[in-house]
């Protein structure tokens, strides 16, 4: 076992989210609306060793599974995280989370003339067109967004 | 059946150069056609403008061109007598007029406007200049001109002189344009440069430079585009007063430019053009503003008709 799992408990039910870009933890933890409200155990650690010069955060939230939208956000904000299932102390499911051809609602787009963000009855589309450089494009303004810098809805 | 049938024009970027030729040649067709038979192209067809921002040259060539195909229009040009004053959304007017009409025309200031309601219109709706960076229909004027009064548009060197931040016509034109094997030169007041955030589609598929300088450039021009240079967009009148010199097209200019060089311009103008070129050979944008009304017209007749005409 790894050092860096030693350091926080193990989950019964839940979601592990690993490699989080180190000091994104929180930022995540917003993405995701986790905030521990409802009752469940939550465990975070920031800053965790990772290879020789970086650093990572780990996230382990019980009885909570990801869903698209949250997977998106994670790809957006951690891309090199990695989402691991855990089913009665065992890892049932691992997967990398990578960018969708288009997020929808999610994020605001950071135009503020643009309609998506006006008091119309609309949806914010943001088109993928670039994934390794993470660049998306408002479907509506065709505005590029700097994936740093999106709020969310 | 032609590919425009009901189909929403909403950015130029949906236009790829087979598309563009397919509407250049529909225009020549109108320009050439008789007009009894013109008058039939759009018969019994209303157009629907709703302008939430007022542009009288826009709206007049889409009323212009409605009229040349034999179809009337109807609309509303001015917000403050609507009820969109009254607080109707946007989604509604829109269904409405498409419920009147049977091809929309939108102008509006949000980005994205026209996206939008065409996906809540029930009929074909045009961009007709819609937030800071869509105006396709200009651009399709735009480069209708240029291939009539060249007879090409590849291999010219065109420079684009002015308001190149905020005019949304150049964005649209650039995209247009990089359909095409041009050299493109853009020349503008340093504070009104173009948005480099704005240009990363265009620089894939158009090389153009950029600089401060008219005089650099004028003598090697096949095409000169000339925008409005408003006093609003300068932090201060002195700033205005320092540059607005410099890209004024007078008859000094056009004696250094090529024989066969063309002037055009957007309109409306202000004093960026000394009425004293309107007469010289180089000067295009009337007929710019004639051809207007002639590619809004091909444009619309592709809309309506579902085998063209
Ligand atoms: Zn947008």
């Amino acid at each position: 076992m790894q050092e860096s799992e030693l350091i926080v408990r193990r989950i019964k039910e839940g979601t592990v989210i690993d490699h989080v870009d180190g000091g994104k933890g929180l930022k995540v933890l917003d993405a995701l609306g986790i905030d521990g409200k409802d009752g469940s155990l939550i465990t975070i650690a920031l800053n965790v060793p990772s290879g020789k010069y970086k650093k990572k955060d780990i996230i382990k939230v019980e009885n909570r599974f990801l869903k698209d939208d949250d997977t998106n956000k994670l790809a957006v904000i951690a891309p090199s995280a990695t989402v691991n299932i855990i089913k009665d102390y065992k890892l049932v499911e691992k997967r990398r989370v990578s960018l969708p051809n288009e997020i929808e609602r999610i994020f605001r787009c950071s135009n503020p003339d643009c309609v998506t963000n006006s008091s119309e009855h609309i949806e914010s589309v943001m088109d993928v067109i670039d994934k390794d450089g993470r660049v998306l494009r408002c479907r509506y303004c065709n505005r590029l967004l700097d994936v740093n810098q999106l709020k969310y809805r | 059946m032609n590919e425009f049938f009901q189909k929403d024009i909403i950015s130029v970027r949906d236009l790829n150069k087979q598309k563009l030729e397919v509407i250049f040649e529909a225009t020549n067709k109108i320009i050439n056609m008789d007009p009894n038979k013109r008058r039939e192209i759009a018969r019994g067809k209303a157009l629907g403008y709703l302008f939430y921002e007022s542009s009288t040259r826009t709206r007049l060539s889409f009323e212009a061109a409605m009229a040349l195909i034999g179809g009337t229009s109807l609309g509303i040009s001015d917000v403050s007598s609507s009820s969109t004053q009254k607080g109707e959304s946007l989604a509604d007017t829109v269904k409405i007029m498409s419920i009147y009409s049977d091809v929309l025309v939108l102008r509006h200031s949000l980005d994205g406007s026209s996206r939008f309601a065409a996906e809540v219109s029930s009929k074909p709706v045009i961009n007709g200049g819609s937030g800071t960076e869509e105006h396709p229909t200009q651009a399709i004027q735009d480069l209708f001109t240029i291939k009539k009064e060249k007879n090409k548009i590849d291999g010219l060197k065109i420079g684009i002189v002015g308001d190149l931040k905020y005019g949304r016509t150049v964005y649209s034109l650039l995209h247009a344009l990089g359909n095409y094997d041009v050299e493109v030169h853009l020349i503008s007041p340093q504070v009104l440069k173009i948005r480099p955030d704005s240009t990363y589609d265009i620089k894939k598929r158009l090389s153009f430079t950029e600089s401060t300088s008219l005089e650099e450039y004028i003598d090697d021009l096949d095409v000169v585009y000339v925008t409005r240079i408003q006093k609003e967009r300068f932090p201060d009148e002195e700033e205005y007063l320092k540059v607005k010199g410099s890209y004024v097209i007078g008859l000094d200019v056009i004696k250094k430019m090529k024989e066969d060089a063309i002037i055009l311009h957007p309109l409306p103008r202000l004093d960026e053009i000394s009425v004293e070129v309107d007469k010289t050979k180089q000067a295009r944008y009337f007929k710019q503003a004639e051809y207007g009304k002639y590619t809004r017209a091909a444009l619309l007749g592709l809309l309506l008709n579902e085998n063209g005409f």
